[in-house]
């Protein structure tokens, strides 16, 4: 194992986006963050550019306007990337199915690797989730995917 | 029940909201509603520290224009054009107008508030 | 002439948790026009709430917003039990009233954060949200979930306060009362501090009345206006009187914000304590009547209208929601204008923008 792989999976690189959640997961992600749950001590960071990203935390339904902007950011990170669905709403469009505007779960746009249940998904759940993935994103290759 | 509710012709409007308005009112917001032939549409007032509530009310038919308040206040820009894009109420000289995507994209469906565009269009998915 | 430049701002920025888009117009450093572009949170949640039964309703408009989900659930059911009109027990309207300044107190101390995050204090950001956990802690233990609480239902409230949660919940708000005032000291007395936000935003009273602006926003321009003046709930029998400060500035709003969380705190801690005993439901028969009505409750970041219609079958007429953010944003554009790009993002947090609500 090369020294990048290594470290992406000793500390992978967060890039959070926003669909059309109601915040409650998003809220819980960045509760994440704070002492009390402290995703840092698995290396996670979270990062503002997609490019520097290993793996996608997204939140809410997609809906029809950002779709697209979820796909363009999609295709701006970088291989191998995990992406992973926080929340009931994230997963399968959850309470909003019948809304008109809400085109479904995030898997009706990009492929997802995990789903986290939940709503709001908790902060352990979420970290789960995560750990989840980064046990994926080891058997991943760079050239592979 | 709602209390004070006063019922107005689309022209009084402006007229009407203005001298509430001087009268230390604020706007809170306006509430369309599809009556089927017609649309109603109620422009909340709220005075006095927010102790009491002003409803001015007019009725029209759907193809009929109407003014806009935003010449008076800016306050009800966005919530005109919202009208604008889930009634198709037709508001005339929006002080800022965003061309029906406020809220829609551009594939979303249209006057999706309508009680005739009914449950087809609110399936969401596929 | 200066050159014109137009930059947009978001819909993805590290300030805001949730996409907005402005599209700024600059000349040199300072701002000159701005035009707000929303729209990519819209879920088109009306629509939905006319389509399930009302029961549902509840748990759909909860999810308008994750952070007053609370206030949202009352406002809702608030709204619907007036269509009878239903008598609600006391013992409701107090345990409503706690969990809607509780919820105040958690948005509070997370705006708090976000503000500390935006001048660059990460680790008073953390402070804050540590605090805040013991809020949600408190949510948790009380009603089950700690951001989306369900509680509330039609004619009354799901869960209740033991005598032993509420010993907890009185220790903890102390706690936290204690562990915010420290903070607090030295987020409004930091000079740093001080000179991003003093003269900053400037919105003045006549405006604030005139854009029809809502909350702290408002009442951080000296305008005396709440909704909880109305006393639905059990704020008539509770020792209230609105926070208002006169400058207008995103000082001032800050301000509001921290003196209505020590109050938040008062008001919980009075509440718990006057908590009469009674029913925590009552039985409500039948579809909601063929009446309409509109119900106004205090959020965290404003006033929250709900406007309803009933018309005697199980699903509404019509239920309209309007958002405090929603009547905010107008104020943003006469508050920027004229400001330089790097206060920017913390003009914007000043009237705490909620985007999930705005766009429903
Ligand atoms: S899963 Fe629930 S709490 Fe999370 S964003 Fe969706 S609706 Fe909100």
């Amino acid at each position: 194992m090369g020294l990048i792989e290594k470290s992406r999976i000793k500390s992978p690189w967060i890039l959070h986006f926003d669909n059309s959640s109601c915040n409650g997961c998003d809220i819980e992600i960045l509760a994440c963050l704070t002492p009390l749950y402290d995703v840092e001590r698995f290396g996670m960071v979270n990062m503002g550019n997609p490019k520097h990203a290993d793996v996608l935390l997204i939140t809410g339904p997609v809906n029809r306007r950002t779709a697209r902007v979820l796909k363009n950011l999609y295709a701006q990170v970088p291989d191998p990337k995990i992406v992973i669905a926080v929340g009931t709403c994230a997963s399968s469009g959850g309470v909003f199915h019948n809304c008109y505007n809400v085109l479904g779960g995030v898997d009706k746009v990009i492929p997802v690797d995990v789903y986290i249940p939940g709503c709001a998904a908790r902060p352990e759940a979420i970290i789960d989730g995560v750990v989840l993935a980064l046990q994926k994103l080891a058997s991943l290759r760079g050239d592979k995917k | 029940m709602m209390e004070n509710l006063k019922a107005i012709t689309k022209d009084e409007l402006l007229n009407e909201g203005e001298k509430l308005l001087t009268g230390g009112a604020k706007f809170i917001t306006a509430v369309c509603r599809d009556l089927g032939e017609q649309l109603e549409v109620t422009y909340f007032f709220s005075l006095k520290g927010g102790t009491e509530m002003y409803p001015l009310r007019y009725t029209v038919n759907k193809e009929e224009e109407v003014p806009s308040f935003s010449q008076i206040t800016l306050a009800t820009v966005l919530i005109e054009n919202e009208m604008k894009e889930m009634f198709g109420l037709k508001v005339k000289d929006l002080a800022l107008d965003f061309g029906g995507h406020l809220l829609l994209a551009q594939d979303s469906p249209v006057t999706p508030l309508l009680k005739t565009t009914g449950k087809t269009a609110s399936k969401g998915g596929d | 002439m200066a050159a014109r430049t137009t930059v947009p701002f978001g819909p993805q920025h590290p300030v805001l948790p949730e996409p907005i888009q402005l599209k700024i117009t600059y000349e040199d450093e300072k701002v000159v026009e701005v035009v707000p572009a929303i729209g990519y949170g819209h879920r088109g949640i009306e629509k939905a709430c006319e389509l399930n039964e009302y029961t549902k309703n509840i748990y759909l408009c909860e999810r308008i917003c994750g952070i007053c989900s609370y206030i949202h659930s009352v406002s809702v059911v608030e709204v619907t039990e007036k269509l009878w009109p239903v008598e609600l027990p006391p013992r409701v309207k107090y345990l409503r009233t706690i969990w809607a300044e509780m919820s105040r107190t958690h948005s509070h101390l997370l705006w708090l954060g976000l503000l500390a995050d935006a001048f660059g204090f990460e680790s008073m950001f953390l402070q804050f949200w540590r605090i805040r956990e013991r809020v949600l802690d408190l949510l948790e233990m009380t009603t089950g979930q700690r951001v989306i609480q369900s509680v509330n239902v039609v004619g009354g409230v799901r869960r209740d306060i033991s005598p032993e949660q509420k010993k907890t919940c009185i220790e903890t708000l102390n706690t936290v009362r204690k562990e915010s005032e420290a903070l607090i000291k030295v987020l409004t007395k930091d000079y740093t501090v001080k000179s991003r936000t003093i003269g900053k935003g400037v919105l003045t009273k006549e405006q604030a009345l005139q854009l029809g602006c809502a909350g702290p926003t408002l009442r951080g321009s000296g305008v005396r206006e709440d909704a909880r003046l109305t006393k639905y709930d059990a704020y008539g029998e509770l020792n209230y009187e609105p926070v208002v400060e006169e400058a207008g500035d995103s000082y001032a709003r800050a301000l509001v914000r921290a003196r209505e969380l020590f109050q938040a705190i008062d008001l919980q801690l009075e509440a718990l304590a006057k908590l009469p005993e009674g029913e925590i439901a009552v039985r409500v028969r039948g579809n909601p009547p063929a009446n309409e009505d509109v119900m106004r409750t205090e959020a965290p970041r404003g006033e929250l209208f709900y406007y309803a219609k009933g018309n005697g079958t199980r699903n509404l007429e019509r239920l309209k929601v309007r958002t405090p953010t929603f009547a905010n944003i107008p104020s943003l554009l006469v508050m920027l204008p004229g400001c330089e790009l790097a206060d920017v993002p913390v003009i914007v947090l000043s009237i705490d923008p909620c985007i999930s609500c705005t766009e429903r």
